[in-house]
């Protein structure tokens, strides 16, 4: 069985057609991933019960498969009276997956900004607050960058686990060609070019995030 | 007319632990309106520990610290608003790095005074030309020599316009050659004067503008005299062999 050249151009309008929903996904789980894993972080620093309680969150996520969050919200849930589309809860089970990791960057993020800094801001009075969003946050996202970045991409791999809830991304539509016609080499290497190209781009994108983040007042 | 009234800060019987260390042992000091005071004594003496506590930076266990006539501690929100009656200076500057020099002076102005971003800017630049550095405005501290970002620190400590200036060990990570630049705006500074309090090594600098001089060992302070006394024959043994020793080198 070789390579049809024809039948996997053929097949590219299809899969291209779901790399939006693959990429609004992946965006979305991004931002969620990185807002609520920030928060976590927050959380755990004040410490305190809440804090201990966060720190074991984030352990449990990350000991978890993503495939049983996602199963979870998706079947579960509906048992309580929660009922969301798989949409909603392929994006939420990203996010929730994601943050637990990204917590753990931001906290190495965090950890290697020198002691004198908060305390300047403390000197100064600034509030706490204050003090994250204008000295802590943008310091942090110097220092992590590069493993952001490589959380990004993780992410983006992952969005063909939603295929488990009928989600229409990329690999969910190659893998609908390729059982329509039985032909499965041409439609999954599409779908894996699309993936690298995708994948490459953003971290292109990062590291010209990076230069700039440490052209910002270099020593 | 009673040292009380117009005294900035108020210690009496401090102490302090970190865990099982006791670093702070029965402090009294008061800082009059107008008083430069200089801490001096050997590393791990206390003396920056005791300078931390002045502004909350560090709590304290036992006795009574008054800051602009607020009782440190008792009251979180109290605390903070005399907090903003001083300036602090750090041995490693601790400048933002990822800020311009100006906007590294505008920040608590904009934030904690809630001054306009014009407003700010122009209270920044009148004390960056105090410290002579106001071409390096729009400059960031890494392109900055240490003497230069030591004058920065200190004219963003001023822009709140605090009462109490304190410098913790201010010129300690500076090169020789930079040091004077930094005591000749801290001279200037009390030369207008501004109430501090410096913990520093420099004796030069104690000789010329202090008018108390505290030396510290072992966590309690053990002469607290006049500069002229301090320096004259009368001090304490302990103050005398200190003075020797980092004067000879």
């Amino acid at each position: 069985m070789g390579f049809d050249l024809a039948f996997a151009l053929s097949s590219v309008p299809t899969i291209l057609g779901a790399v939006g929903t693959t990429l609004f996904v992946a965006l979305v789980s991004c931002v969620g991933a990185a807002a609520i894993g920030f928060l976590f972080e927050m959380v755990r620093r004040v410490g305190g019960v809440a804090g201990l309680m966060i720190g074991f969150v984030i352990d449990f996520i990350r000991s978890t498969p993503v495939l049983a969050w996602l199963y979870f919200l998706y079947f579960v849930l509906p048992f309580y009276g929660i009922r969301l589309g798989s949409m909603t809860v392929g994006v939420m089970g990203l996010s929730l997956y994601y943050s637990g990791y990204l917590a753990e960057v931001f906290k190495a993020g965090i950890d290697a900004i020198p002691k004198g800094q908060p305390e300047a801001t403390r000197a100064l009075s600034l509030s706490r607050r204050d003090a994250v969003i204008y000295v802590i946050a943008p310091q942090m996202l110097r220092n992590i960058a590069a493993p952001l970045g490589n959380y990004f991409v993780s992410i983006l791999k992952a969005t063909p686990y939603l295929a488990v809830l009928a989600v229409p991304e990329m690999l969910g539509r190659a893998f609908d060609i390729a059982s329509e016609t039985y032909r499965y080499t041409e439609p999954l290497v599409v779908a894996g070019l699309i993936f690298l190209a995708l994948a490459l781009a953003i971290s292109q994108g990062v590291k010209r995030l990076e230069r700039r983040l440490l052209a910002v007042g270099t020593r | 007319m009673s040292i009380q009234s117009d005294s900035i800060v108020d210690i009496q019987g401090l102490n302090k632990w970190f865990g099982p260390l006791h670093v702070l042992k029965d402090i009294d000091l008061t800082v009059g309106s107008g008083a430069r005071v200089v801490v001096c004594g050997p590393s791990g003496s206390g003396k920056s520990t005791l300078i931390r506590c002045i502004n909350g930076l560090e709590s304290y266990q036992k006795g009574t610290l008054r800051l602009a006539g607020t009782t440190l501690g008792l009251n979180a929100r109290e605390t903070a608003a005399a907090r903003r009656q001083t300036g602090m200076v750090f041995q490693s500057f601790n400048l933002f790095p990822h800020l311009t020099v100006l906007s590294n002076c505008t920040l608590a102005l904009r934030r904690v005074a809630g001054r306009s971003r014009s407003e700010a800017e122009d209270i920044a630049m009148a004390h960056l030309e105090k410290v002579r550095i106001p071409e390096k405005a729009m400059s960031y501290p890494g392109q900055l020599s240490g003497g230069q970002q030591q004058r920065v620190a200190i004219a963003r400590a001023l822009c709140l316009n605090p009462r109490i200036m304190l410098f913790d060990e201010p010129t300690s990570a500076l090169d020789p050659e930079m040091i004077k630049e930094v005591l000749d705006v801290m001279v200037a500074l009390a030369r207008d004067g501004m109430t501090m309090v410096c913990v520093t090594h420099e004796m030069g600098f104690a000789r010329e503008v202090a008018d108390q001089v505290v030396f510290m060992d072992g966590g309690c302070i053990l002469d607290s005299a006049s500069a002229r006394d301090f320096f004259g024959a009368a001090g304490h043994p302990r103050s005398r062999l200190f003075l020797e020793t980092i004067l000879k080198h």
